[in-house]
């Protein structure tokens, strides 16, 4: 366990960064979030992607395929890697503040 | 090679007993300087909470360093109450006799150490030799509860037990894929991998450590949800609607996938890792088995869309709590018989491990998918092509399905007759190599252990997959793909090409058995593949 400072206010997340407690999330934590994965500037696109990961997640309680994401995205896997370095599952729903995937995936 | 000996298991904090460096050589091209990606150096904060002093890697993320000097004598007098129950009918009825098998009959003639992987591609790390942990625990064993007098110092009682004992053995349960390679090759036929698990056992049971991954988000998540990933029912349904449009805009056809169809022939459960990183495979099943005919459903129950049981790698009453609610979920539906897709841990949990966990009433025909697919090649109920996948493949054997079930030939025979460039890796069959993803090491990423895992553990199948393709493997035109029919086993070797940008640079392609399969398939005019779509209008008009 470890924790982010967001504007002077201490975040716990866990080893590998994400949010401990989902209620934590917030646009000021996703700007943190973003500058420790190394994602200069956060666009539209990159908001797309993280508004449908909550969503989805209000909905199912778990992240969604990979594939749909990209799908109903409009956002290839390829292009995933651009603007989210680590990748959907590491990267895109660690900003969206969705827990660390689990199981075998 | 060092010489370290297994009481050094106690040598204080100060000491970390082995360096990770000097591994195994790979073959070409991955025999160059440069092409072996550099390690990452400890996090300090670590070292403080965790143990760091067997070989600077953390596998056990709950194994932490107890805080005060009555939580360190807590601690060593729980793991010594936790050996003592190993022994005994009473609180190990399961896996008394094989354990103690292996724990009284060990000549030490170290023919295990040959064949173990780990040892091999580790750059024949002592610590890491199979019988190192087993002897470490039989000298404790024989110091604490054999009296520790002067026959039990004849008898390898010789060592004292101190705090970093304990951790360094905790953390060596987990330097084990559990694959079972050591007991094929004993002459006695000892399984040392028994142990491994076994003080795994000790530790989640008696003192509540087992990691993350596997226990709390893993067990008691699917308990919870349905799933080790967590997905509930309606996220199932979702995912399978998903399925259902994509099978429909590759394939150009509808299919329905039936779920929670009563009285159906088969209740087929994928490991649900498939669905969200390999959705491609359940979809193929989904096709093959429409095709073909078969009277078969899938579940949304509780746990009857998930395969997977943590619990027989380190837990057995989890272990029993996951094989009875699957057994549920299928008697429910009044299914005949259960159909286990490619997942080598949930065939062997689902078959061998949980046939006496669940008896009677509860119990149910469990089987493996392969001879079924096998019997939709050889019956001509489907139609193939065997030229749609002319290029190099190779299989990889999963070793819960092949070395502790025998399932061998089915899935020879469907590669045989569906892939023309098919070679066999070596050795293969039941004197596999494991992938370096199983007993639990897929599920595992905890701190640097994926690092490990990738380095060590699944060294020697990255070696066999490079043999296997040294025909080819320089020609990044040339895809060259890696059957393997197991999800944990997808997940390492995922990894692994990952890690050595295998599939980026020399065009090394991986998935499972049915994707083969549904891609030979002459019904439909495209590939089923995405790789292999690019250019392929083109190439059909040659």
């Amino acid at each position: 366990m470890g924790t982010i400072n967001v504007k002077g206010k201490e975040i716990e997340v866990d080893e590998d960064g994400f949010l401990v407690d989902p209620s934590d999330w917030n646009e000021d934590v996703v700007m943190a979030f973003a500058a420790l994965e190394e994602i200069d500037e956060l666009t539209d696109e990159h908001w797309n992607i993280i508004n449908y990961l909550r969503d989805y997640f209000n909905k199912f309680q778990t992240a969604p395929m990979v594939r749909k994401l990209c799908k109903e995205t409009g956002c290839s896997n390829k292009h995933m890697y651009e603007l989210f370095p680590s990748g959907p599952a590491k990267g895109a729903c660690k900003l969206a503040g969705l827990p660390k995937p689990t199981g075998c995936v | 090679m060092d010489s370290l000996k297994p009481q050094d298991i106690t040598r204080p904090l100060s000491d970390q007993l082995i360096s990770l460096d000097k591994f195994m050589p790979l073959p070409a091209p991955y025999d160059k300087p440069g092409m072996e990606p550099g390690p990452s150096p400890l996090k300090e904060a670590w070292k403080d909470n965790h143990c760091t002093t067997l070989d600077g890697i953390i596998g056990n993320d709950r194994l932490t360093r107890p805080g005060t000097k009555e939580e360190e004598e807590r601690f060593v007098k729980n793991f010594l109450s936790g050996m003592d129950k190993l022994f005994s009918k009473e609180t190990n009825s399961g896996f008394l006799t094989p354990f103690l098998l292996a724990f009284e009959y060990c000549a030490k003639c170290d023919a295990c150490s040959e064949a173990c992987h780990i040892f091999k591609a580790s750059g024949e790390k002592e610590v890491y030799r199979p019988i190192f942990r087993s002897e470490a625990l039989r000298k404790l064993y024989r110091r604490y509860k054999k009296g520790g007098g002067l026959a039990a110092r004849f008898t390898g009682g010789d060592m004292e037990i101190n705090l970093e004992a304990v951790l360094r053995l905790g953390e060596l349960a987990y330097r084990c894929n559990l694959c079972r390679r050591c007991a094929q090759n004993c002459p006695l036929g000892l399984d040392n991998s028994l142990i491994a698990r076994e003080i795994r056992a000790l530790f989640s049971m008696e003192m509540g450590i087992a990691p993350t991954s596997l226990h709390e988000r893993g067990t008691l998540l699917q308990l919870k949800t349905g799933s080790s990933t967590g997905m509930k029912r309606k996220a199932f349904s979702n995912i399978i609607e998903f399925i259902e449009e994509e099978i429909a805009d590759r394939t150009g056809k509808m299919y329905k996938i039936p779920v929670d169809k009563k009285g159906a022939d088969i209740l087929l459960i994928h490991n649900a890792g498939e669905f969200l990183s390999w959705p491609d495979n359940p979809a193929a099943f989904a096709i093959l088995f429409e095709e073909a005919g078969l009277n078969w459903t899938m579940s949304s129950e509780l746990a009857g869309y998930d395969a997977v049981n943590y619990g027989i790698w380190y837990d057995d009453v989890q272990a029993q709590k996951i094989a009875l609610a699957q057994r549920r979920a299928a008697r429910e539906l009044g299914v005949r018989r259960i159909v286990i897709g490619e997942c080598g841990h949930a065939h062997r949990a689902a078959a061998v491990s949980s046939d006496r966990l669940a008896a009677g009433a509860d119990n149910i025909p469990r089987e493996s998918s392969f001879p079924i697919l096998r019997d939709i090649v050889r019956s001509g109920a489907v139609k193939f092509d065997p030229l749609r996948n002319n290029f190099p493949v190779t299989l990889h054997d999963p070793c819960n399905i092949v070395r502790s079930m025998g399932v061998v030939m089915p899935q020879r025979q469907i590669l045989k007759a569906l892939c023309p460039q098919f070679r066999e890796m070596t050795p293969h069959g039941v004197n596999n190599y494991c992938c370096g993803g199983g007993g639990g090491f897929s599920v595992m990423r905890e701190m640097n252990f994926s690092e490990w895992k990738m380095k060590v553990a699944a060294r020697m199948k990255f070696k066999q997959i490079l043999d296997a393709f040294q025909d080819t493997i320089q020609d990044p035109v040339i895809p060259k793909y890696v059957c393997a029919p197991c999800s944990n086993c997808k997940g390492a070797i995922r990894d692994m090409l990952d890690l050595y940008q295998a599939t980026a640079k020399f065009n090394v392609q991986y998935a499972g058995i049915v994707e083969l399969m549904v891609n030979a398939m002459v019904i439909f005019d495209r590939p089923y593949f995405e790789w292999l779509q690019e250019g392929w209008a083109e190439r059909k008009g040659i």
